[in-house]
């Protein structure tokens, strides 16, 4: 009952931690990697590690425009990240050829080259996918509650997740937006992928405690049926259900009884991630953190945005009753 | 229905617990022996960010083709990228043809092709791209002669030590414009049969033993390059490979057998190798390398070696929270969840399914949301349990009631991976199936083992004493 009765206080944090995300991606921005801008990068070890300039000096020499140089470490070994414009197979070879050179045992560990169509193409069906799942969830959410009837909409249901999901989506990419100031991050697609599965677990999140609100609702309330006589055909029922307690505490109720789950839940999943993030492989560091991120902010969105806001707005509704 | 004796039920209730656990070890035990190991008969198949390899992505130009033929040729296509890349002997290559999805601004047509173990791509980009394209076409007089004038004003410019280069002129009041003389005819290398080397005899102005390309046609190629033939007698057919101009026959009569002798000045090993990639498949379709991938296998090896043990530390963390919170249902669940693993990992064997690093990160993540349809039975139990139920009712009572919660939640998991899955990218596509297998098998080893699994506990109330009804309490608290 406490998050109810505190409902304004957890609201105000809400928007105030969504205010800030958004200032964040408004300050840094969010920088796309070649998986969408199109691209080629480079990854070289070496045994004698060069100094940057030396890298660097290299790649210039090669005239392909604008470029980075990044130090890079994982289990490969120690190096360097060389991120150009898109390349063809023989300026690809000329570029491995001259960084080979630089130093003693240098060897190419990965190279992508991505050609800005297939980026496009990427990035529109990174939009499209997110903005299916949206849908889908706010359609199958509805359904799902089609029969929970008065004081709030299963249609508002529906809303009130993605309302949630906005904010767990912003979490990460404020995040990202951080972290692409901090250490170069870029947003590629396996952080698309990190947002989508934060949109499953955050509902999944929502849903069970809406679900525990819809079976409150059935238990606390009486059916009144009446028949209104319909000239020349059956009667109509008409259904009308009265809630037996206020629907803030039911569904104040409802937070307490889903409470232990929601920790517990979040907990195993957060320790699976923590042992990739501190044993894992460097390739999936970045993409681990920003999930350890999106699942903290999912399930700390479910508990005290989502339900709160069901009862702020049919307090609103009811208020809005009074005054017709 | 019937109803059973007590004796009946216990004995089923026992039966059932037994048989899955057999099940589940005999999974295990099938994994050990096929999939791991110093020479598994069936190891997993792993994506080229674990394994090291090549993968390049192809753009056809298909802007020449009727739309309706273009699914047939980039059949065509793959076949004979597939014949070259196979060719020079890589193990499982993967060639596939891929349209651009619905959302994209411009369809295009793409060949992917996967090399598992060339780190050097160079070689291969070579073989695969050397591919020649043949292709048929009739020289327009009129445009030859247009051409030709324009061709000579420009050199009169030149000459005259200025700068400027004509691009069009009007010749009898009729403007023209640079433009190819060659038309093209749809007759292309994609209706060759086989090709093969022969020497001229000699005769009918060919210098004598000159080396010579015969190309044979199929009934199609051979139908098309009669009417072709038949309809411009008289006039010059070009040949040209790699858009290059071979050599422009005049065409004396209509030719009906379905056979082109091909002529160019070649050297016998040109005529040689030339009538040998013809033979090998003329590509029916040109095509651009758009985007390259290269990885290299110790990156990979090290990135399987790491997920394994995190993938480890966590299930026992997980493992210790459970116990230390659920008590005994814990360690059913802790029995449920590595069932889960190992029936996971049955099916991306038999499959199979391909693991990429993200997969494998995908694999971990579902461990801890498998755990969630436990939590959700074991939290509905603990309720009912200190409301004063018996713990089978309990348990069978929180099964019904945590239902709707699981199937709401992992169904739109579910739906979140069959978009993920559309969303194409082999990248992703493997995540989004290790999660859509995994929300599935959750589901099912929760309701299935799980459940079998705690109805064979003792039969006992929060009130009474003993170690048993302590097991079904959770927390940390003493009530």
């Amino acid at each position: 009952m406490y998050i109810i009765r505190n409902k304004r206080f957890f609201l105000i944090i809400g928007a105030a931690i969504v205010a800030l995300c958004l200032g964040v991606i408004a300050v840094f921005g969010i920088k796309p990697g070649i998986d969408f801008t199109g691209g080629s990068l480079m990854e070289v070890k070496y045994v004698v590690v060069p100094e940057k300039a030396v890298v660097e000096a290299a790649v210039e020499e090669q005239a392909l425009g604008e470029f980075a140089v990044r130090h890079s470490s994982s289990e490969a070994g120690e190096g360097y990240l060389i991120t150009t414009r898109d390349l063809n197979e023989s300026e690809r070879a000329a570029l491995e050829a001259k960084l080979l050179s630089v130093s003693d045992g240098g060897e190419l560990v990965r190279f992508t080259s991505i050609g800005p169509v297939i980026g496009q193409e990427l990035k529109d069906k990174a939009v499209w996918a997110i903005g299916a799942v949206l849908v889908l969830i706010i359609v199958y959410v509805a359904i799902a509650f089609m029969g929970v009837g008065a004081p709030v909409s299963s249609w508002v249901y529906g809303f009130m997740t993605i309302v949630v999901l906005g904010h767990d989506i912003l979490v990460p990419i404020a995040f990202m937006s951080v972290m692409g100031e901090l250490v170069a991050a870029q947003v590629d697609i396996l952080f698309v992928t990190v947002l989508l599965t934060i949109l499953g677990f955050s509902v999944n999140d929502t849903i069970v405690i809406f679900d525990r609100i819809r079976e409150k609702l059935k238990q606390n309330r009486t059916e009144t049926r009446r028949n209104i006589p319909v000239p020349g055909g059956k009667d109509e029922i008409v259904i009308t259900y009265t809630l037996l307690k206020p629907f803030g505490d039911l569904v104040g109720q409802a937070i307490d009884e889903t409470m232990s789950r929601s920790i517990n839940t979040s907990l195993t999943v957060l320790l699976a991630l923590l042992a990739l993030y501190f044993i894992g492989s460097s390739v999936t560091n970045m993409f681990v953190l920003s999930l350890i991120v999106g699942v903290i902010a999912g399930a700390y969105s479910s508990i005290f945005i989502a339900s709160p806001l069901l009862v702020v707005y049919q307090e609103w509704q009811d208020k809005k009753k009074t005054k017709q | 229905m019937k109803e059973n004796s007590p004796q009946t039920e216990t004995f089923l209730r026992f039966f059932k617990a037994a048989v899955v656990l057999v099940i589940v070890g005999i999974i295990a035990w099938f994994i050990n022996t096929n999939a791991l190991g110093d020479n598994p008969s069936q190891p997993f198949k792993l994506g080229l960010d674990l394994a090291g390899g090549s993968h390049l992505v192809y753009e056809a130009d298909v802007t020449k083709i009727d739309p309706a033929e273009v699914p047939e040729l980039m059949a065509v296509l793959r076949e004979v990228v597939e014949r070259r890349v196979n060719a020079f002997g890589v193990s499982e290559p993967v060639v596939q043809v891929e349209k651009s999805s619905i959302v994209a601004e411009r369809e295009s047509n793409r060949l992917v092709v996967e090399l598992p173990g060339v780190t050097d791509v160079k070689e291969a980009i070579k073989q695969i791209g050397e591919t020649p394209l043949l292709e048929f076409k009739l020289l327009d007089p009129d445009r030859l002669a247009e051409q030709q004038t324009l061709e000579s004003l420009d050199s009169l410019v030149k000459n005259s030590t200025t700068t400027i280069a004509i691009g069009n002129a009007k010749v009898n009041g009729k403007e023209i414009k640079p433009e190819d003389p060659y038309i093209d005819t749809g007759l292309t290398g994609r209706y060759l049969e086989t090709a093969s080397l022969e020497f001229a005899n000699g005769q009918g102005g060919q210098v004598a033993n000159e080396p010579l390309v015969t190309v044979k046609f199929n009934e199609e190629g051979a139908k098309l390059f009669a009417d072709i033939t038949r309809a411009n007698v008289g006039r010059q057919l070009g040949i040209f490979l790699d858009g290059e101009l071979l050599s422009s026959p005049v065409i004396n009569e209509a030719i009906t057998g379905g056979t082109a002798v091909i002529s160019g000045q070649f050297t016998v090993e040109e005529a040689k190798t030339l009538s040998k990639n013809l033979s090998f498949g003329a590509l029916p379709v040109p095509i651009t390398l758009a985007s390259t991938q290269t990885i290299d296998a110790t990156l990979g090896a090290g990135v399987i070696d790491q997920i394994t043990k995190a993938g480890l530390l966590g299930f026992t963390l997980i493992a210790l929270f459970l116990i230390f919170w659920y008590r005994g249902p814990g360690v059913v669940a802790v029995i449920a969840l590595a069932s889960y693993v190992l029936i996971s990992l049955l099916i991306f064997m038999l499959v199979p399914v391909t693991l990429t690093a993200a997969g494998l990160a995908g694999l971990v993540l579902s461990l801890g949301m498998a755990v969630d349809a436990n939590v959700l039975v074991f939290e509905r139990m603990k309720e009912e349990y200190l409301a004063g139920k018996s713990s089978q009712s309990a348990i069978r009572d929180g099964f019904d009631r945590a239902w709707s919660a699981i199937r709401d939640g992992n169904v739109t998991a579910l739906l979140s991976a069959v978009i993920l899955f559309w969303f194409g990218n082999s990248l992703i596509k493997g995540f989004a199936l290790v999660l859509g297998i995994g929300t599935v098998i959750s589901i099912v080893s929760a309701i299935t083992i799980t459940r079998a699994l705690l109805l064979v506990l003792p039969d006992v109330k929060r009130n009474d004493v003993g170690l048993w009804p302590w097991l079904f309490k959770t927390g940390i608290t003493k009530k």
